[in-house]
């Protein structure tokens, strides 16, 4: 559906974005991950139209574009930090935009969608930044837009108003809409993205759908009370694992392969006291993040 | 306006009397020379510092607001193009212009003519200039809309700056800077001093006052307009360039 090019970007010596390139598929949920500043908003920013790349190509249903504004016509946007006139309702921020799109949405409707409701007469100076967060979200939707494209959408949001948000958003993926969220929540994002794109330092240092991520090898760390023995190592050894300690040891293992190894152990006499796993996006994460 | 047009009322014939002294040691002055289309003429004169500082501090607020507020992004975000949002800015910039300088011209010419009446009116400029009270209306408009195209020249300045610069205190001191030091130079009006003046967007702006000469200049003026409108045409070009290439980062 979309397709990015060799998206480079450059702030005085600084490196933002560094060639990358991806593709998002329709009516998929893709999350954009990274620790701050990795070059996640940078990336949303450009396909909303606010920042000019140095370099990169844009592709809508395998038709090169001009720049990266084409985009707005059918892209709903939540930028990091949202911002309203503060001195006008929610809903008169909402009739503003939806007179500059010729919408024919149903205001209250989308406040109540979003959960935002009694807010009838309270200005948007007077919003904590989970409503504003909220007020964001109707506005990006506001034209029903095809694809939704969220930086950092859970900001600010209490668990209540995550988990409304979460289940808003799948709602909106059944119907059809494509959406693309970039957070740094990991744990979050896995919850509900099927398809994950790891940036790291302006770089793709992961592109992974849902699919591959479960079939994959994990990082799976068992943890024992007594000290393991010649009996554990050599074991550990026979399967390309690793001793972390005298009481840890570690296998990259196939999902099918856990259990076969669980049972192994336990015919040693050594049952884990805890086994702790983590996917290839989790250890890469925690990689580059620590 | 209304406020000193009542204390003329109450307390402006001593002024007056002063101010016209001299004059009336030379010519035998038949009827009243202190009429409303005199006070309304007076009122002109705020049209050398408060009408322009008044018209940036709305006009880089009009702009550099939207930064502020962090709303451009919300607008821009939007399926509208960046020429399309400047424009609409510049147009509601000309709007509140010629709105403030009728809401002026309301209130500085009705009250006055209401209170003081009309008649002819002695002016200052190279000399004594005596308007005839049948001319002076029409004066009076073309002073108006003169003074609507130097405030747009010289809003256009202050769009730049607020686009340039993000920040409405910034551009408001830039413009305010830039009118002081410009009206300073155009006082210097010796040796090299005076060949810079035609350069100075001051000095056309001040071209209003040869509407009260009693042969109006057309040529001068018509070069003020032109400057006027170059300058204008000018920043509103550079402003274009600029917002369209802007990145909004922050």
């Amino acid at each position: 559906m979309i397709k990015v090019e060799n998206l480079s970007l450059h702030y005085g010596k600084q490196n933002i974005l560094n060639h990358i390139s991806f593709s998002v598929e329709k009516e998929n949920i893709i999350g954009l991950l990274g620790p701050n500043g990795a070059g996640k908003s940078s990336i949303i920013r450009i396909l909303a139209g606010l920042v000019y790349p140095d370099s990169g190509k844009l592709f809508i249903e395998n038709k090169i574009q001009p720049d990266f504004t084409s985009l707005r016509e059918q892209c709903g946007f939540l930028i990091d930090s949202p911002s309203f006139y503060p001195y006008l309702t929610a809903k008169q921020n909402l009739l503003l935009i939806k007179k500059i799109n010729k919408s024919d949405s149903d205001l209250e409707k989308l406040l109540i969608k979003v959960g935002l409701t009694d807010v009838n007469k309270k200005k948007v100076k007077h919003f904590s930044t989970g409503m504003k967060q909220r007020l964001a979200i109707a506005q990006a939707l506001l034209r029903n837009p095809e694809i939704l494209i969220l930086d950092e959408p859970f900001n600010g949001l209490d668990p209540n108003g995550f988990h409304d948000l979460i289940n808003l958003l799948k709602e909106l993926n059944k119907s059809g809409t494509t959406i693309i969220v970039s957070s740094h929540l990991l744990n979050e994002l896995e919850q509900f993205a099927n398809s994950f794109i790891l940036i790291h330092k302006g770089n793709i240092a992961l592109n992974i759908s849902k699919e591959e991520l479960l079939q994959s090898k994990k990082r799976v760390a068992f943890t024992f009370v007594e000290e393991i023995t010649q009996k554990i190592i050599d074991y550990t050894q026979s399967k390309d694992g690793k001793i972390e300690s005298n009481s840890q040891v570690i296998f990259q293992l196939y999902p099918y392969e856990i259990a076969t190894v669980v049972n192994d152990l336990v015919k040693l006499k050594y049952t884990p006291v805890n086994v702790e796993t983590l996917n290839i996006l989790q250890e890469k994460y925690l990689e580059i993040t620590v | 306006m209304l406020l000193i047009n009542l204390g003329l009322y109450s307390d402006g014939e001593e002024l007056f009397g002063f101010l016209l002294k001299s004059i009336e040691e030379y010519f035998y002055i038949n009827g009243n020379l202190v009429n409303g289309y005199l006070i309304a003429y007076l009122a002109l004169n705020t049209l050398w510092v408060h009408i322009p500082v008044l018209i940036i501090i709305v006009t880089a607020h009009i702009f550099s607001g939207e930064f502020e507020y962090g709303t451009i992004r919300l607008l821009l975000t939007q399926p509208i193009k960046r020429s399309h949002l400047l424009s609409s800015k510049i147009i509601a910039m000309i709007i509140f212009i010629i709105c403030f300088m009728l809401i002026i011209t309301f209130f500085a010419l009705f009250p006055s003519m209401m209170l003081f009446g009309t008649g002819d009116v002695i002016v200052f400029i190279d000399g004594i200039q005596f308007i005839q009270e049948a001319t002076f209306l029409k004066r009076y408009f073309f002073t108006i809309l003169f003074a609507a195209l130097s405030m747009i020249a010289f809003s256009s300045m202050t769009m730049y700056f607020a686009l340039k610069f993000k920040n409405t205190l910034t551009a408001i001191l830039i413009s305010l800077g830039i009118l002081i030091i410009f009206t300073l130079l155009q006082t210097f009006v010796f040796g090299i001093f005076s060949s810079w003046q035609p350069f100075l967007f001051t000095y056309h702006i001040a071209k209003w006052q040869l509407f009260y000469v009693n042969e109006i200049p057309v040529q001068t003026i018509l070069n003020s307009v032109y400057f006027l409108l170059g300058m204008a045409l000018f920043f509103i070009s550079l402003s274009y360039v600029k917002f369209n290439k802007m990145n909004i980062s922050e």
